[in-house]
């Protein structure tokens, strides 16, 4: 099955950056602007992981990992921000994400996490199918 | 400046590689901030070789990391976004290569890697530089990179160059290697002579934070100083009773008498005529008590360790680096105008004429006032005393304008006494 990936960001460049990087990786990807966005394509696209910015007009990265995790508590969100305060860190951990990288980020340790993050997931699948 | 103009109409047409780093040798003296250059060039690489895209990968020396600051082409990358740490294999090829020489290269392309990477050497799993090989490898294939420049400034590597594939498929000609070699020097050269001159500014901001602190506290310390030093004078004072009663007293008088003979007493110059005003006898400190209050007449041993109150109030001052005058002044207040006052027998205009004007107020306050030698004269005697010493012992400016001011003084407080009422207006 194809691995898939939800990019969100205010900033198009990113989002086309971040969507071919890992179609080359044989991802399937789509992309948001906005955590309203972004919820929408949860919904729809149910993706393995998200990759989430924090600051973005209307709401917030934070506002959307809250919400996403409250209604597709397996999807993996890695926070994809420029904000690097221990607080907001503090609160995105707190809200459930699964791992927070500052930008400007090293793309082999964005690749490595989000392969790490989908191997969780096939793990936990397979764990849950096997007989206990 | 006509060279971005060119690197711009370049950017349209073909172009004369020797005429274009000549160009950019050039801007880049002038150039103090190196982004638009930076800009420029990138996107000159960018139009004339059509290639998936030219990508600047600058050192940020506060964070210690190298990040994209310029990226033109399709498949660009966004600005910001990102970073390699100084232990990226990548960045420690070029690092190393230089310091150690061991594999001197100023270029890399992607075949290259690859070749070395089949290479037996290399493929050994202990082999660190085949570790190293495939992680630059991995870098150069998420970057989308076919050629990598490094640009250095002396030894240190100041930014990396990262090309694209041509659009069109064609490869790299030698000349262009060298071409983009020149170009990724200058880009260095420039950054580096930015960051220099911003440093220069840092620098110099710092310092003169710091000096603005020092000069701080040195007034701080200053004023400190001044305030013991009243305290002293107050003390001086205290200890002989007088009609005005107050040191501050004495202070008014004198800058009345000042502001009569129309001296400006703005700023710097009211604050030394007042410190001298009130700082004049502060020496008398060091003077024993049994000469400063001794009844009836000194002797003339007593009274030269009485007029040596002079000299000690200027040494006492002597910290008070600010009040420089008020030393000169203080050491000349018991000069008198015909030249037989002491310590220097100073005459006339050789005397600073805050110390003339002191001269008048200090002898005027010591007539009126009770001395254990002797009782208070009457204001009317003192006034008359010091118009007989006029020209002699006083400066007659000073004396005029200072009985002025004591008849102003006094009529506010509704007693003008005779003997000036009729000096009054003259």
């Amino acid at each position: 099955m194809m691995r898939k990936l939800l990019v969100v960001d205010d900033e198009i460049e990113i989002c086309e950056f971040l969507k071919s990087f890992f179609e080359d990786r044989d991802f399937k990807v789509v992309t948001a602007s906005s955590g309203e966005k972004a919820l929408d394509q949860v919904a729809q696209f149910q993706p393995d992981v998200v990759l989430l910015d924090i600051q973005m007009p209307g709401m917030d990265g934070l506002q959307a990992l809250k919400k996403i995790k409250e209604s597709n508590a397996r999807t993996k969100v890695i926070m994809v921000t420029a904000v690097e305060t221990q607080e907001k860190i503090e609160e995105a951990m707190r809200l459930g994400a699964d791992n927070y990288i500052t930008k400007p980020l090293s793309l082999e340790y964005l690749e490595k996490d989000v392969q790490d993050k989908i191997e969780l997931l096939s793990q936990g699948m397979q764990q849950n199918s096997s007989p206990r | 400046m006509p060279t971005p103009q060119r690197l711009e109409s370049l950017n349209r047409g073909k172009f004369d590689y020797q005429e274009v780093l000549r160009d950019v040798a050039r801007s880049m003296v002038r150039l103090k901030r190196p982004d638009r250059l930076l800009k420029l060039i990138t996107r000159f690489i960018d139009r004339q070789f059509g290639l998936t895209h030219t990508s600047l990968l600058v050192f940020d020396t506060k964070r210690n990391r190298y990040v994209f600051v310029n990226s033109k082409g399709a498949r660009r990358f966004p600005v910001g976004l990102i970073k390699m740490d100084v232990n990226h294999p990548l960045i420690q090829w070029f690092s190393d290569s230089r310091k150690k020489q061991s594999m001197p290269k100023d270029f890399l392309f992607l075949s290259d890697v690859k070749k070395m990477l089949s290479r037996a050497e290399f493929r050994m799993a202990s082999d660190s530089r085949g570790d190293q090989l495939t992680g630059i490898q991995k870098a150069m294939k998420n970057l989308n990179a076919e050629l990598i420049i490094p640009g250095y400034f002396k030894d240190t590597l100041v930014g990396v160059l990262i090309l694209g594939k041509r659009v069109n498929g064609r490869c790299f000609t030698k000349q262009e290697v060298i071409f983009f070699q020149t170009l990724a020097h200058d880009c260095s050269m420039a950054v580096k002579t930015a960051e220099y001159n911003q440093n220069l500014v840092e620098q110099n901001r710092e310092l003169e934070r710091r000096l603005e602190e020092i000069e701080g506290l040195r007034r701080k310390e200053q004023r400190t100083y001044y305030e013991i030093m009243r305290s002293l004078a107050e003390e001086v004072h205290a200890k002989e009773p007088c009609i005005f009663g107050h040191v501050s007293e004495v202070e008014k008088l004198g800058l009345m008498t000042a502001r009569e003979m129309g001296i400006d007493l703005s700023g710097r110059t009211k604050d030394i005529l007042s410190a001298a005003l009130i700082l004049h006898d502060v020496g008398k400190i060091g003077i024993p008590d049994n000469i400063l209050f001794k009844p009836g007449q000194l002797t003339m041993e007593e009274w030269n360790i009485m007029k040596s109150h002079v000299e000690k109030g200027a040494r006492i001052l002597e910290p008070l680096t600010d009040f420089k005058r008020v030393r000169e002044i203080i050491m000349a207040h018991h000069e008198r105008f015909d030249g037989t006052g002491y310590p220097r027998g100073l005459k006339g205009e050789e005397i600073p004429i805050e110390a003339r004007i002191i001269c008048v107020v200090d002898s005027f306050h010591a007539i009126v006032s009770t001395r254990c030698y002797r009782d208070g004269r009457s204001i009317e005697s003192a006034v008359q005393e010091i118009r007989n010493c006029s020209g002699t012992q006083f400066d007659a400016v000073v004396v005029d304008a200072f009985l002025r001011a004591l008849r102003k003084g006094l009529h506010k407080k509704g007693a003008v006494p005779d003997v000036l009422g009729d000096y009054a207006g003259r």
